[in-house]
């Protein structure tokens, strides 16, 4: 049922639970003298909706597991499948595509384009998906209010702290709806007041819908999270529920930050997504 | 998506002025010099042009050739000659003389200075028009009389008698031998085109006047020159060698045994020459255009490997190889054209300028200018082509992890 349409794959439908199944997926790097095997063997499904962290040390092969979950990234030997598209089968521009629809990122150092206003950077992946300019404007100050930075949709990242800056990334990672979010060490550069913030618009996202993976070394972050994945050495030790998730202070407001995505059909294509986005504005949760 | 480019080319360019400034300055120069050396090309040949205007188009010279062994007398024209031709081409002779021409020494009053004296029909006013300010003209009487009355320029006139009206004022001077005392019936001003004002700078020291043809085509009938101009019009190649074959009937000669000189002919060869050699100064200005992109080419290096994250950024959110690529090339052309429109106003103001100091005529086609800034975005293109393609190819894992 997938892959059938290989130029776009990410038009098909797929009514599946897992968001992500990894299935005896290696990683080695070739370095020429040394080959470092980076991932061994790892299987792994993440359903549609959950809120995982991933924990382990540096070199533990966490960063490793994140860039090929992001697309960014080949695995050596097994597949990954994401919403059902094998991506190993698929060409560059293709992921592009992917990472375009499919994931929003949220990294550790913000990654947001210097010189260019919280609005645009939060514009990026819409204008990769060709969305009219009149639309994805509108939508990123929507997104930007949700963060409740309305006011600071001008401002160039370099006039934003830091908790500000991350938001705008979120803002940005959430732009083109896409069923995964990211996040990569996303409290890594910030104070534990930013930190927690950040963690309860994740919660918040997650009960919108949202499939959220973070990669994290640190307990207290993890804690927010209802799975945690220990890594050490390129392989998974422990996969856990979190039976008490640290809960958000409700402080957080993201209304209209996320739309449902668990029950409807997936809105791969860009003219579908206007479509579907303006059909459903009443769609909101929160 | 162009246009959302476009504005993204000019953030990134106004981000770096300085040293955006200093990469287009290649390109001003390089379009700078191009435009200007076409420029100053297109109007000396504007020049040579309306200076053969004002010779006249269809004047032409025919002569028995120079590299004939066995030149007769009987090859030289004779006044007879003449008015053959004439009465066989009809109208479309305009005038016709021997072109016969003397200068002399004369003397009024105290003052004595060198005349050149030009043979003219009472009609030549009419392919050579000057403005006759005071007196009048020759006319047939004169012609026909022989009488010794003269046309002088008003500047010779102020040289030898000290006033512009001259008219009735007499001097001596000898012509062929014979010494004897001319009137000058009329004083003529002729005004210089720029390109004359230009080669003669001021004023000449040698005196103008024209004088019967007839006082010098006398007692010796045999000129060397038959010298006309056709009717406005007239096709100079058709009659020309109409022309020549009825003069080698006439005279018993070959048509190739003349030789001919034509405006035209003249003006083609300058013409030819001038377009020469603003195409070959062109060329070498277009050098420093070459050196402009290679300058653009450096910068766009530099600029990809200091945005190397910012790419990285980009694929990450979903931009294809395309989207990287096109950005990149957006920005190059923008830079290389943004280049050409400042040379272009640089060349079109210094050519201006330059052109009215010496009060010329300029002539700057927009051709040439549409021509230049479009070939400065292709210059920005071509040399922006490898930078984009590196930044299009980077790796996003590589890309995101530069510091």
């Amino acid at each position: 049922m997938f892959g059938r349409n290989k130029l776009s794959p990410y038009v098909t439908e797929n009514l599946s639970e897992d968001l992500i199944r990894l299935e005896n997926l290696v990683k080695i790097y070739d370095t020429g003298a040394i080959k470092v095997l980076g991932l061994k063997k790892i299987n792994l499904t993440i359903q549609r909706g959950e809120f995982v962290a991933i924990m382990g040390h540096s070199g533990s092969g966490k960063s490793t597991l994140m860039n090929i979950l992001g697309c960014l990234d080949r695995p050596t030997l097994g597949h990954y499948y994401l919403d059902g598209i094998d991506t190993a089968s698929l060409s560059s521009n293709e992921l592009s595509a992917v990472r375009n629809l499919k994931i929003g990122f949220v990294f550790q150092s913000f990654n947001l384009i210097s010189r260019t206003s919280a609005l645009k950077n939060v514009e990026l992946p819409m204008t990769y998906a060709r969305i009219s300019k009149r639309k994805r404007s509108e939508r990123a100050m929507e997104l930007l209010e949700c963060v409740g930075l309305g006011k600071r949709a001008y401002h160039m990242p370099n006039e934003l702290s830091g908790g500000q800056r991350q938001r705008v990334a979120i803002a940005r990672a959430l732009a083109n709806e896409p069923p995964l979010i990211l996040a990569d060490e996303p409290t890594g550069n910030l104070d534990t007041a930013a930190s927690i913030e950040i963690m309860e618009i994740f919660s918040e996202l997650h009960k919108a819908g949202a499939t959220v993976v973070v990669v994290t070394h640190e307990e207290n972050i993890a804690a927010f999270t209802h799975r945690i994945i220990r890594f050490s050495d390129g392989q998974i030790v422990s996969d856990e529920r979190n039976p008490n998730p640290t809960p958000g202070s409700g402080d957080v407001h993201t209304k209209g930050l996320y739309k449902n995505r668990a029950t409807g059909a997936q809105r791969g294509q860009s003219k579908e997504l206007e479509q579907a986005k303006d059909a459903g504005k009443g769609d909101n949760v929160c | 998506m162009l246009i959302e480019n476009m504005i993204m080319a000019f953030h990134a360019i106004k981000a770096n002025k300085m040293r955006s400034f200093l990469t287009m300055l290649g390109i001003i120069i390089g379009i700078g010099s191009v435009i200007s050396i076409v420029s100053i090309g297109d109007t000396m040949r504007g020049l040579f042009s309306d200076l053969y205007k004002d010779v006249g188009i269809t004047q032409a010279y025919i002569s028995i050739g120079y590299w004939l062994d066995d030149i007769r007398q009987s090859d030289y024209f004779t006044l007879d000659d003449l008015e053959r031709i004439k009465e066989v081409f009809g109208d479309e002779i305009a005038y016709i003389d021997a072109d016969s021409a003397t200068s002399s020494d004369v003397q009024a009053g105290r003052i004595k200075m060198k005349f050149n004296f030009s043979g003219i029909d009472y009609n030549y006013i009419d392919v050579q028009p000057v403005d006759i300010i005071y007196g009048r003209y020759l006319n047939k009487g004169d012609i026909l009389g022989r009488r010794k009355n003269v046309v002088i320029k008003v500047e010779s006139a102020e040289q030898l008698f000290g006033t512009e009206n001259a008219v009735g004022k007499t001097f001596r001077t000898t012509i062929y031998g014979y010494t004897d005392e001319y009137t000058v019936v009329g004083v003529y001003k002729k005004e210089m085109n720029a390109f004359q004002a230009l080669m003669m700078g001021g004023r000449s020291d040698t005196g103008s006047a024209y004088i019967p043809y007839t006082i010098l085509t006398w007692p010796n009938d045999l000129n060397y020159y038959c010298h006309l101009f056709a009717a406005e019009g007239t096709d100079m190649n058709d009659f020309m060698s109409r022309l020549l074959t009825y003069i080698a009937k006439l005279k018993g000669r070959n048509a190739s045994d003349y030789y001919t000189q034509t405006a035209v002919e003249q003006m083609g060869s300058v013409d030819g020459v001038m377009g020469a050699l603003s195409s070959a100064v062109g060329g070498i200005a277009a050098i420093s255009l070459l050196v402009g992109g290679i300058g653009i080419m450096n910068i766009m290096l530099v600029s990809v490997t200091e945005r190397t994250r910012e790419i990285g950024i980009r694929k990450a959110l979903g931009a294809k190889t395309r989207d990287v690529l096109i950005q990149f090339l957006t920005e190059s052309a923008i830079l290389s054209a943004s280049g050409g429109i400042i040379g272009v106003a640089l060349a079109v103001s210094l050519v201006t300028v330059g052109g009215m100091a010496l009060g010329l005529p300029v002539i700057i086609k927009p051709m040439v200018i549409l021509l230049a800034v479009s070939f400065s975005a292709v210059v920005g293109i071509f040399f922006g082509i490898y930078p984009a393609s590196k930044a299009a190819k980077a790796d996003p894992i590589d890309a995101l992890r530069y510091e």
